[in-house]
């Protein structure tokens, strides 16, 4: 296999110059921010000529490597720290490089007011050199670094205003619902070593075969949760809308663009695994396909325009997931959707971020409304995105969506009728929520209820927000033309090239369907809001709605099942330490103690209770003598 | 016309010497005036002492059956014994010439005129050097008597002197009285004891030799041989304050004057151990399935129970005191070994406890207020900051009681348990390990007064000792000290003279 | 005489030289002690480099005759474990004397006693692992109580005399019991091939198995002890609560790896038998400990409670990692106790500092500390991410091969041992949200941040924490020969790849 020596930049360039950052401190006030851009702009330079060179190469020898150092080698246990940049990774070097260096951009106008903007970059940096390392690792263990790492940065970045309390325990809240990921993905790796004797993906993916299926069951499984905590699914997906506390442009990049879809990387890279493991793959399927409608459901209720973005990026993963779950055709559509999926969120989140910034950190789209003609560029690149999301061709979000819609129906008998009325409703309600977010905010009566009005954001805003839409426009069409990227990744995610079995329907109905469901969705939306709506959500409504409005209870439940339970097991161990353990410990004492001024009293002072002593003894001594001897 | 029996005057030499010594000393206190008296005593004391001293060294590599006819038997383990005796005794006499904590006039009554009377134009009485050089001269000829008379009439010689000296005490003499009678009714009835005991092993043995006896074993009516036993062992765990025959000792270690206690603890233990030793060793080493069971149990009991009680005192004498009765415990391992490695052990340890305990009695001896001695420890508190280094040497001693590596404690320890596991008492390792845990517990509350804890108004100070006690007080820590880094010396020498011949 | 028995001597030669300083010359004392320990720590580097990789017998051995009459000797060496340890042990004490340069200064006793009893404690700390001499080691082991019952008694704070005598019974009781194993492998040897204490020979021994499961016993409480593993932890939060933070530091960081050292070279290498026989216990009590630990941790008010039982979690993996008998898991265990030992040094130190300028030990009491001391609270987390074993600091390298090592034996246990990393998760993040985030309140708003001598003290910890996580390597390479030995000789080897390649 090939190797190149540029790799590590890819890694290096934004880990150190984030530590700088950290390290220098408030010097570096001034110039922070700059660096921080003009290094994520050099890490996207690097990866589109690594790029290039790829696509000049022949297709079996486009992978290359780069061996780092030997990291951890104890007995048969060897991991080399090194690098993997193929078909799959550019992807996601690109995605990651190319929306995070806009961003960066867009931030630096956002952020222009908060004192604390560089210790904000120093964060997009490390996450950018995480997020590139968990994609470029070329084995679990690599990646389990990287995965951590994004994990941390999301950590620092949803709790950057941490001295909101609500913030910090948002982010504590991340960490955790991911640590119980991590548990996956560590043990995922250790069954892996077991099995293999190896935990590089190349290592492994060539004994896959002599493998017995619990364990690669086991392996899928394992991963599949590791998967769950990352990128937000059901049963972890949590987390994910608390972690709107973060600044707008946080929530566009590493909460909708990249770290939350990593789970879709990490089952797309372990393909190998979940084709021999069916169960794992079923599993895969199911969560997909009840987190795309949990989110959806989500979504129709929220009225912070972020958290509906959140749950709409919940639902959208869920479609990916559930791709993944179709096996060696679906991967390549799940990866499709999630770069398009990572142009148009993106675009929209920050354009919600924008009208934030014209609404003095307004989320509450009851207080939006009319927002359209104050800011219409931003009112523009949002509602691109927004036919992008709800799949109205020719936008991104039509050519990926429709395919996956379509593959699940081809998946064939129940399985693929149930799965493709899911995708079908799930278009639906997403069609429908995504209206609703964008009537409230940019149509109807002002209810903001102040005199100044809002007003457009600043052109290092914009720009980058202008570029994305290009990608909600476009991205599909250029991916999906002469089947690009399933081609591009065959050789990774579907050597032997399998096509649709037979088609249960031709694509053309299923775009129709799609479309026509589409058009229900929208059209429900817009009746529902026509007319003036009110500032304050209204209180009587469905149960369906108040369910949806508490996330569907999802916290209440782990809040009855986990932490209750923990905090009284807790509560009772530190009593249990105390009472039990430690007094046992403190009884040995006061026994002794006791004890010796009992025996004391025996030194009564008289003489004569003395000698009766001694005689006693000398009694005692010859009895026991004769019951020895005798 | 009966014919004199031949002594080995020579081998006895270091016995006689200070027999003599103490003789002279009697006529010293007749005819020598009270101002010089005392200066006599001492340098006669310590002359008469360092002489037996030069006449042990000189007969140390010889060794006779026959030294007074058949009672005595000079041997290399009698040898060591005797010297242990002689150098503790040099230790002790140092702090017995501390003439305050003694009672000016022993005739009078706890303060009658006469005490008073006494006190005031300074006629301190001398009489306890004499009775200290007797009682030296029979603690040396307990470990070499091979007979039974002979023990006994050892036994009294040093014991007598011992009664005496208990009730001389300066202060709380009423205390120090009580405990003299006590100590003199006591001893007496566990004399009775082991005479009655030697009369049943005559009985038996039809003769009073150790060797006569060991050579009797398992010939017929064993219940006398069994009794005998029985008794004498009774009469010498007295001396050693084995459970349940310890319960003199608290009270007389509190009560006597502290020096005497020391003289007590550390040079008894020496002579009746010894003596215990050869008649094990010696006597009834064929017999040993009988007395085997017993002594293991009473040393068992021993450990446990002293250590235990300990933990309850509040007075640092009695603690001691209680410390000592555990430490018995601990050598009757030795004891029931019943192999070389368990004499070398003993007598090593014998010598390292010994100087130990000698030490730790002449610094309580030292800690006072304007009354006179305290030996409360809760007026020890915050001793550590008032005299550092005195609570620091105290503490070290304690840590080699508790038998904390390098200190000459716990090498004995070692020395001794691993005797005993050799011989396959390993429930005594285990109990006595235990007990050893428990003791550390009080040992280390002394520590904590001592140092972590803050001086109250009334607590004591340390008075600046005499010349005499501070050589005797730092030689002892020293010797502590040495031995528990550079046991090597004395071990290697115990072993060669780990051995007594029939 | 051995480059080791000087480094040995050097802090008591150094301690001499502090006590002929005048008592009022505070200043020179502590910077004697500093320079002293430093060049030790230097030294102790050059002996690292000195020392042959590839060679994994004992090196730099010396023996003197000590009691010939019990054939007791002076002997030291060193292989790969016992070197590890040894740095560990020269490295911080140093950056201990610098970190808490105030620490002594309101204590019981005079600041000079507080570093004499330091330095004495180096000197055992370094004795206690270069001993391969049975009873040379149990000197070491039991004296070392002095010092830091001292230590802790003297100069700690709270109720610390009776968490020093907890300690130091607790300890002893333990030592006690060894003794009387060691008596009995002595007496032992003395049948077999004639008295000796000599650990080599020691390990040839054949011992009829009840005896040896009861002498394996002596040893393994004593360990389980030191190194607390549940149920025989109490003393340790008591004692950490107490003393200051230097000593928790020496006290966690590197005396209660005795224990752990001691399970590796005394209870497997002597009774190899008995170790199978126990090992199904101890794994269980290792993995009770892990989860314990971290439910306690969770619990606590007082961040040096804290800290003291997220170590006995940690304990429990490197107890579970030895007895896995993998030579991942050993070398992970290996490898966890130097983590652990800077990981918990960078903990205690800071913490010490907080404690130090609030006034305070309960957690509650601060807040919004990253917006007054950022500096302080940066390291604080930091130090907190190392704990919980965050990728790409050093303790994941050795917990991730504590448990990879643990699952190859003993999949249920390394289940269960992986749950403890979410409450890894909560016991770190808790205490970190509530010290260093949300809103700064009252009594923290003038806390001042890490002073120069601060941050030089701490940075060479951060520096490895972080150093360590990325290339493991160096010590990996001191430790690996050693552990794969231990684990052969032990009569174990790695299972092999279900799949093999």
């Amino acid at each position: 296999m090939l190797t190149s020596a540029n790799l590590v930049w890819l890694v290096a360039l934004p880990l150190f110059s984030s530590a700088i950052l950290l390290l220098a401190g408030k010097r570096s006030n001034s110039w922070g921010h700059v660096m921080a851009t003009i290094v994520s702009a050099c890490t996207f330079t690097v990866g589109a000529v690594e790029f290039f060179a790829m696509q000049g190469r022949e297709e079996e020898s486009r992978a290359v490597t780069q061996k780092l150092f030997t990291w951890i080698s104890v007995g048969s246990f060897n991991v080399d720290a090194s690098l993997l940049l193929d078909q799959l990774s550019i992807c996601f070097v690109l995605l990651i490089t190319g929306v995070g260096t806009l961003i960066h951009i867009y931030s630096i106008a956002y952020m222009s007011h908060d004192l604390d903007r560089r210790r904000f970059f120093a964060y997009l940096n490390f996450f950018i050199a995480a997020m590139l390392l968990l994609v470029l690792g070329d084995s679990y263990l690599n990646l389990y670094v990287g995965w951590e790492g994004v994990g941390l940065a999301s950590y620092l970045l949803i709790g950057f205003w941490n001295q909101k309390p609500a913030y910090a325990t948002a982010a504590k809240k991340a960490f955790i619902a991911n640590r119980v990921g991590d548990v996956g993905l560590s043990l995922a790796i250790m069954i892996a070593f077991a099995t293999f004797g190896d935990v590089s993906f190349a290592g492994i993916k060539d004994q896959t075969e002599n493998a017995s299926s619990t364990q690669l069951t086991a392996i899928g499984l394992m991963l599949l949760l590791a998967a769950c905590g990352k990128s937000a699914q059901f049963p972890l997906q949590s987390w994910l809308g608390d972690a709107m506390a973060g600044p707008t442009p946080v929530s566009a990049l590493i909460h909708a663009a990249t770290m939350v879809t990593a789970g879709v990387y990490l089952i797309t890279r372990s393909n190998f695994i979940f084709d021999e493991a069916p169960i794992a793959q079923m599993m895969v399927l199911i969560i997909g396909g009840v987190t795309l409608l949990f989110g959806a459901i989500i979504g129709t209720a929220k009225d912070d325009i972020k958290k509906a973005l959140a749950a709409s990026t919940m639902s959208q993963i869920g479609y990916m997931i559930l791709a993944t779950g179709l096996g060696p055709i679906g991967y390549a559509f799940a990866i499709m959707h999630l770069l398009t999926h990572g142009f148009f969120k993106a675009s929209m989140f920050l354009g919600a971020g924008s009208v934030m910034h014209g609404m003095k950190d307004e989320v509450n789209m009851r207080k939006f409304g009319g927002v359209g003609k104050f800011m219409p560029i931003t009112a523009l690149t949002f509602g691109l995105g927004y036919l992008a999301i709800i799949g109205v061709p020719p936008f991104a979000g039509f050519y990926s969506k429709d395919k996956i819609i379509e593959t699940a129906f081809n998946a064939g008998g129940i399985k693929g009728i149930t799965l493709g009325v899911a995708t079908l409703l799930g278009a639906m309600i997403t069609a429908f929520y995504m209206t609703r977010v964008v009537i409230l905010t940019f149509f109807g009566n002002e209810r903001w209820g102040h005199k100044d009005e809002p007003h457009e954001s600043p052109a290092l805003m914009l720009i980058p927000i202008g570029l994305l839409s290009l990608g909600s426009i476009a991205s599909g069409f250029i991916l999906s033309k002469g089947e690009g990227l399933v081609n591009w990744l065959e050789p990774i995610v579907n050597p032997l090239k399998e096509h649709h079995a037979e088609e249960f329907l031709p694509p053309i109905v299923v775009s129709v369907m799609t479309l026509l469901v589409v058009i229900i969705g929208v059209s429900i939306a817009v009746f529902k809001y026509r007319g003036d709506q009110l500032a304050i959500a209204p209180t009587k409504v469905s149960l369906l709605t108040k369910a949806a409005r508490r996330d569907l209870f999802q916290d209440d439940l782990n809040e009855v099942v986990l932490m209750r339970p923990g905090q009284s097991l807790v509560s009772n161990l530190l009593s249990l330490d105390y009472r039990i353990i430690d007094g046992l410990v403190r009884a040995v004492g006061s026994v002794s103690i006791t004890a010796g001024s009992k025996l004391r009293t025996l030194q009564n002072g008289y003489v004569r209770s003395y000698a009766l002593m001694t005689v006693i003894g000398a009694l005692a001594l010859l009895i026991v003598i004769w019951a020895v001897t005798a | 016309m009966l014919t004199a029996p031949s002594l080995g005057y020579s081998l006895l030499a270091p016995i006689l010497i200070v027999l003599a010594g103490a003789v002279i000393g009697v006529l010293v206190e007749a005819f020598v005036g009270k101002a010089r008296r005392t200066a006599i005593q001492v340098t006669l004391s310590i002359g008469v002492l360092l002489l037996s001293l030069q006449q042990l060294w000189r007969i140390k590599d010889l060794s006779s059956t026959t030294a007074a006819v058949s009672s005595v038997t000079i041997d290399k383990a009698g040898i060591f014994l005797q010297t242990t005796i002689i150098l503790l005794a040099l230790a002790a006499v140092l702090l017995i010439a501390d003439q305050d904590n003694f009672v000016a006039q022993a005739s009078a009554l706890p303060g009658s005129d006469e005490e008073r009377a006494a006190l005031q134009n300074k006629s301190q009485q001398t009489e306890i050097f004499p009775l200290f050089l007797f009682a030296v001269a029979g603690m040396m000829l307990f470990p070499v008597a091979t007979d039974l008379i002979t023990l006994f009439v050892a036994l009294e010689v040093f014991s007598l002197p011992l009664y005496l000296l208990a009730g001389l005490a300066r202060r709380r003499r009423l205390l120090s009285q009580e405990s003299a009678l006590k100590y003199f009714l006591l001893g007496a009835y566990a004399s009775a004891f082991f005479l009655f005991g030697a009369a049943f092993l005559y009985g038996y043995a039809g003769t009073i030799s150790l060797v006569g006896i060991s050579a009797a074993a398992g010939s017929a009516n064993d219940v006398f041989l069994l009794i005998g036993i029985v008794f004498v062992s009774v009469g010498l765990l007295f001396k050693i304050s084995a459970v349940p025959f310890h319960s003199w000792t608290p009270d007389v270690y509190q009560g006597a004057p502290t020096p005497i206690t020391a003289f007590m603890a550390a040079c008894t233990k020496v002579a009746a151990f010894g003596a215990i030793l050869r008649i094990f060793y010696v006597g009834f080493a064929e017999s040993q399935t009988i007395w085997r069971p017993i002594i293991t149990t009473i040393a068992i009991i021993t450990m446990l129970f002293g250590s235990i009680v300990a933990i309850a005192q509040r007075d640092v004498k009695r603690m001691l005191a209680y410390s000592s009765i555990a430490h018995a415990g601990f050598l009757l391992s030795g004891v029931i070994a019943l192999n070389k490695d368990g004499l070398a052990a003993s007598l090593f340890y014998l010598f390292a406890y010994g100087f130990a305990t000698l030490a730790a009695f002449g610094i309580i001896a030292l800690i006072r207020d304007s009354s006179g001695e305290v030996s409360d420890l809760n007026r020890w508190v915050g001793l550590g900051k008032k005299s550092p280094l005195t609570a620091a040497a105290f503490s070290f001693l304690l840590l080699s009681f508790a038998g904390i590596p390098l200190t000459s404690g716990f090498v004995g320890k070692f020395a001794i348990f691993s005797a005993a596991y050799k011989s396959g008492n390993i429930s005594l390792v285990v109990v006595g390990v235990l007990a050893s845990a428990i003791a550390a517990f009080f040992y280390i509350r002394v520590i904590i007064m001592m140092f972590f804890t803050d001086p109250a108004n009334d607590s004591v100070s340390v008075v600046i000792p005499s010349v005499k006690s501070k050589i005797s007080i730092s030689a002892s820590v020293l010797i502590s000290i040495v031995l528990g880094i550079a046991p090597s010396l004395l071990l290697t020498t115990a072993a060669n003279f780990a051995n007594f011949i029939k | 005489m051995s480059l080791l028995t000087i480094i040995g001597l050097l802090p008591l030669i150094i301690s001499i030289l502090i006590i002929a300083i005048p008592n009022k010359n505070i200043g020179l004392i502590k910077k004697v002690t500093f320079a002293g320990t430093t060049i030790i720590a230097i030294i102790s580097i050059l002996l690292a480099i000195g020392f042959d990789k590839s060679d994994t017998s004992l090196q730099y051995v010396q023996s003197n005759v000590w009691i010939p009459t019990f054939n007791i000797n002076y002997s030291v060496g060193i292989d790969g474990i016992s070197l590890v340890l040894i740095l560990l042990s020269t490295i911080l004490v140093p950056i201990v004397v610098l970190a808490t340069w105030h620490e002594s200064d309101s204590g019981r006793w005079s600041v000079k006693v507080f570093y004499v009893l330091i330095l004495v404690l180096e000197t055992m700390m370094i004795g206690v692992f270069a001993a391969t001499d049975l009873f040379l080691f149990y000197v070491f082991f039991e004296a070392m109580l002095i010092p830091i019952y001292f230590l802790i008694g003297g100069y700690g704070s709270g109720n610390k005399s009776a968490a020093a005598v907890k300690f130091l019974l607790y300890s002893l009781f333990g030592g006690l019991l060894m003794l009387a194993s060691i008596i009995g492998i002595y007496v032992i040897s003395g049948n077999q091939i004639g008295a000796t204490f000599d650990l080599a020979q020691l390990a040839t021994l054949e011992i009829d198995n009840q005896t040896e499961n009861f002498l394996f016993l002596g040893f393994f409480i004593a360990f389980a002890i030191k190194a607390p593993l549940w149920p025989f932890h109490t003393w340790l939060p008591d004692a950490a609560k107490a003393a200051t933070p230097g000593t928790s530091v020496l006290l966690l960081g590197v005396l209660d790896k005795v224990g752990t050292y001691g399970m590796i070279r005394f209870c497997i290498q002597l009774f190899p038998d008995a170790s199978k026989t126990f090992t199904p216990l101890i794994i269980t009590l290792a993995v009770i400990s892990i989860i314990y630990g971290a439910f306690m941790a969770i619990g606590q008010k007082d961040i040096k409670g804290l800290i003291a039982f997220t170590s006995i979690s940690h304990f429990g993996f490197i107890t579970m990692g030895i007895f896995a008998m993998t030579s991942q898991g050993m070398s992970g265990a290996n490898l966890y106790m130097v983590n652990h030992g800077f990981s918990t040094a960078a903990l205690f130190l800071i913490a010490g500092w907080m404690m130090m300028r609030r006034g305070s030990s309960t957690i509650s009491d601060f807040g919004g500390l990253q917006r007054v001391t950022p500096v302080m609270a940066w390291t604080f987390f930091i130090a907190g991410m190392s704990s919980l074993a965050l990728p790409g600091l050093s303790s994941f390298v050795s917990e991730f091969l504590v448990l990879v090592g643990t699952y190859t034996r003993y999949p249920v246990a390394a289940i269960i041992g992986t749950l403890g990393i979410i409450l890894a998760a909560l016991y770190i993040l808790i205490p970190v949200q509530k010290i260093l985030h949300g809103p700064t309140t009252p009594g923290n708003e003038n806390l001042t941040d890490l002073n120069l001598r601060e941050k030089i003290a701490i940075a060479p910890v951060i520096l490895v924490i972080v150093l360590m996580g990325f290339y493991p390597k160096p010590v990996l390479d001191l430790i690996n020969p050693t552990s794969e030995q231990v684990v052969t000789n032990a009569g174990f080897s790695d299972p092999v790849a279900k799949v093999g390649k």
